[in-house]
C-alpha cells in the first residue's frame, strides 16, 4: 500500500468514524442545526423588517451563521476524542499524523457543506432572496469557504482540545484568522445572488481557492506537534 | 529519597546479545510542573521477557509505561524500544507496541466490531485479515454476542476487555499493560493470565505494571520496582537497571541567602 494510499484509507476512516459518532448523538448534530437557525433569525429580528435592507445583508446573515455553527462542529468533532482516553489512544497509533489533520478537516468540511445544503434555503425564505439561478457559484462558494473554514478551524480546535475553556478559546482563535475568508465568501455570494454587475466574483473565488491551499497545507504540516503531550 | 539498591542478574551483565534489548532506557528523567515523576531510570530487558513494575502510587510507573509508548517525551535521557529511540522514530515504535492504558480509548457511540475495526484499520491491517482478528479478539475476550451493541452501554469490566481486543489486533514485539487486571471479573484475570503466558511463549516482551502482583508475579522473569522516580530494587533474571547519577531534585530544600 503506498503512503499516500494509506494516509487516505486512514482520514477516511477517521471521517467515517466521526460522521457515524455524530449522527448517533443526535443531540450536537440537532442543536447545532437550531442555533444557526436561531442566529439567523435573531440577525433578521435586529435588522428590521425592510426587505431590501434583509436582502443586502443576507450573504453576511449566511456566513456568520455557518460560522458560528462551523465552530461549534469542528469543536465538537475534537471533543469526540477527549472520551475515555481516545485522543491519546488515537496518537498512539502507528499513522501519519498529517492523515488525522486530513480526516478530521474533511468532516468538518462536510459538517460545513451540510450545514450549508440547510442554510442556504432557508436566507433564500427568510430574506426573500432569489437564489435559484446563483445556484451553481453559490455551491461553489460554500465549498471553498468550507474547506477553508475546516481548516482552520480544526488546526484550532487541535490547539484548544487539551484546554479545560476549549469553548471559549475555540472561537477567540479561529475568528481572527477566517476574517479574509469571511469577507471573500460574503462577497463572493452577493456577487453570485446580484449577478457579478462589478465582474469581481473570479477574483474573490481565487482568494478562497488561495486561502484554502495555504490554511490545508500550514495545518497538515502543523497539526501532528499540537498532539504531542 | 529511600535507600537505593539495584540488583541484577549475574548472568546477564555483561552477556553479549546479537539483538538490542527490547526495552534500554538511560538517565530516563519526565517532569511533570518541574517536579520529577521519573527521575534517571537506567533499564534494560531482553527481548521475550515478562517484567513486573510495582511500585506505590506515584512511583513513575505509569510515566515510564508512556514514554515508552511515544504517548509523553522524556524530558531528559533516553529511551529505545528494540534500538529505536522513542524521541526519534516514535512512528516505527508505535508500530512495534501495544499499550493498554488506564483509559480504554474506546468511543461511545460505536459498537464493539466498529471500535475494532477503526483500531484495525489504524493498524493498517487489510481488510482480508483485519475481518477475521476481529472476528478472534470478539471471541476471545468474550464479547462476540455484544458485538453490535455500542459501547456507552457497556460496564467497565467490558470496556476494560474491549480494550484488550483491540491490544490482540496488533502484532506487537512488546507489550506495555498497565493495570491489566483493573476492573475484571474472574473469567477477565483468567484470559488476562492467558494472554500473559501466550505472549512469553511466543517470545513478545510484556513490560506490566500492577498492584496486583498474585496473578503475575509466577509469570515474571522479572520484577522492577520503581520508588519515587527511580528504580529501587530489581530482582529475577535478564533485566538490568542501574541507579540514576544524581539524585532527584523533588523534595530537595533549596535555601536562598537574603
Amino acid at each position: 500500500m503506498t503512503a499516500l494510499r494509506r494516509n487516505a484509507t486512514i482520514a477516511w476512516a477517521i471521517a467515517r468514524k466521526d460522521a457515524i459518532a455524530e449522527v448517533r448523538g443526535k443531540q450536537a448534530a440537532v442543536s447545532t442545526l437550531t442555533f444557526a437557525a436561531v442566529v439567523l433569525l435573531l440577525f433578521g429580528f435586529a435588522l428590521g423588517p425592510d426587505p431590501r435592507r434583509l436582502a443586502d445583508a443576507a450573504p453576511g446573515l449566511l456566513w456568520l451563521g455557518l460560522v458560528f455553527a462551523g465552530l461549534l462542529g469542528v469543536g465538537r468533532f475534537h471533543e469526540l476524542e477527549t472520551e475515555d482516553g481516545a485522543l491519546e489512544q488515537l496518537t498512539l497509533y502507528p499513522v501519519d499524523r498529517r492523515s488525522i489533520y486530513a480526516g478530521k478537516a474533511a468532516i468538518g468540511a462536510l459538517a460545513m457543506l451540510v450545514l450549508g445544503a440547510l442554510l442556504v434555503p432557508l436566507v433564500a425564505i427568510l430574506f426573500a432572496v432569489e437564489i435559484v439561478r446563483a445556484l451553481p457559484v453559490l455551491s461553489l462558494t460554500v465549498v471553498l469557504g468550507a474547506i477553508g473554514f475546516a481548516a482552520v478551524g480544526t488546526f484550532y480546535a487541535g490547539v484548544t482540545v487539551r484546554m479545560r475553556a476549549r469553548e471559549v478559546m475555540l472561537p477567540l482563535l479561529v475568528l481572527p484568522i477566517v476574517a479574509p475568508l469571511l469577507l471573500a465568501a460574503v462577497k463572493a455570494t452577493s456577487a453570485a445572488l446580484t449577478g457579478d454587475p462589478l465582474g469581481e466574483l473570479p477574483a474573490w473565488l481565487e482568494l478562497l481557492a488561495g486561502f484554502d491551499v495555504v490554511m490545508l497545507i500550514a495545518g497538515a504540516g502543523t497539526y501532528g506537534f499540537l498532539l504531542e503531550e | 529519597m529511600p535507600q537505593t539498591t539495584i540488583y541484577a542478574s549475574p548472568r546477564s551483565v555483561g552477556a553479549p546479545q546479537e539483538l538490542p534489548p527490547a526495552v534500554a532506557t538511560h538517565e530516563l528523567a519526565r517532569l511533570f510542573g518541574g517536579n520529577p515523576a521519573l527521575a534517571g531510570v537506567t533499564l534494560s530487558i531482553p527481548a521475550g521477557r515478562c517484567v513486573q513494575l510495582v511500585g506505590p502510587n506515584g512511583a513513575g510507573k505509569t510515566t515510564l509505561l508512556r514514554i515508552l509508548a511515544t504517548a509523553i517525551r522524556p524530558s531528559f535521557g533516553s529511551a529505545a524500544v528494540d534500538g529505536l529511540d522513542v524521541a526519534t522514530h516514535p512512528e516505527l515504535v508505535r508500530s512495534r507496541i501495544a499499550y493498554l492504558s488506564h483509559a480504554t480509548g474506546l468511543y461511545d457511540d460505536l459498537t464493539a466490531r466498529e471500535n475494532l475495526a477503526f483500531a484495525a484499520t489504524m493498524l493498517g491491517l487489510d481488510r482480508s485479515s483485519s475481518d477475521q482478528r476481529i472476528r478472534n479478539a470478539l471471541d476471545e475476550i468474550g464479547l462476540t454476542e455484544m458485538a453490535t451493541l455500542r459501547v456507552r452501554g457497556f460496564s467497565a469490566g467490558m470496556r476494560r476487555r474491549l480494550a484488550l481486543g483491540r491490544v490482540l489486533l496488533a502484532r506487537p514485539s512488546l507489550v506495555l499493560l498497565d493495570e491489566p487486571f483493573a476492573a475484571l471479573d474472574a473469567d477477565g484475570i483468567q484470559l488476562m493470565e492467558r494472554l500473559l503466558d501466550r505472549w512469553h511463549r511466543s517470545g513478545v516482551t510484556a513490560l506490566v505494571a500492577s498492584h496486583a502482583t498474585e496473578h503475575i508475579a509466577a509469570r515474571a522473569d522479572a520484577t522492577v520496582e520503581l520508588e519515587g522516580g527511580v528504580i529501587a530494587r530489581v530482582s529475577g533474571e535478564g533485566v538490568i537497571a542501574r541507579p540514576p547519577k544524581r539524585e532527584p531534585t523533588a523534595g530537595r530544600v533549596i535555601e536562598v541567602a537574603p
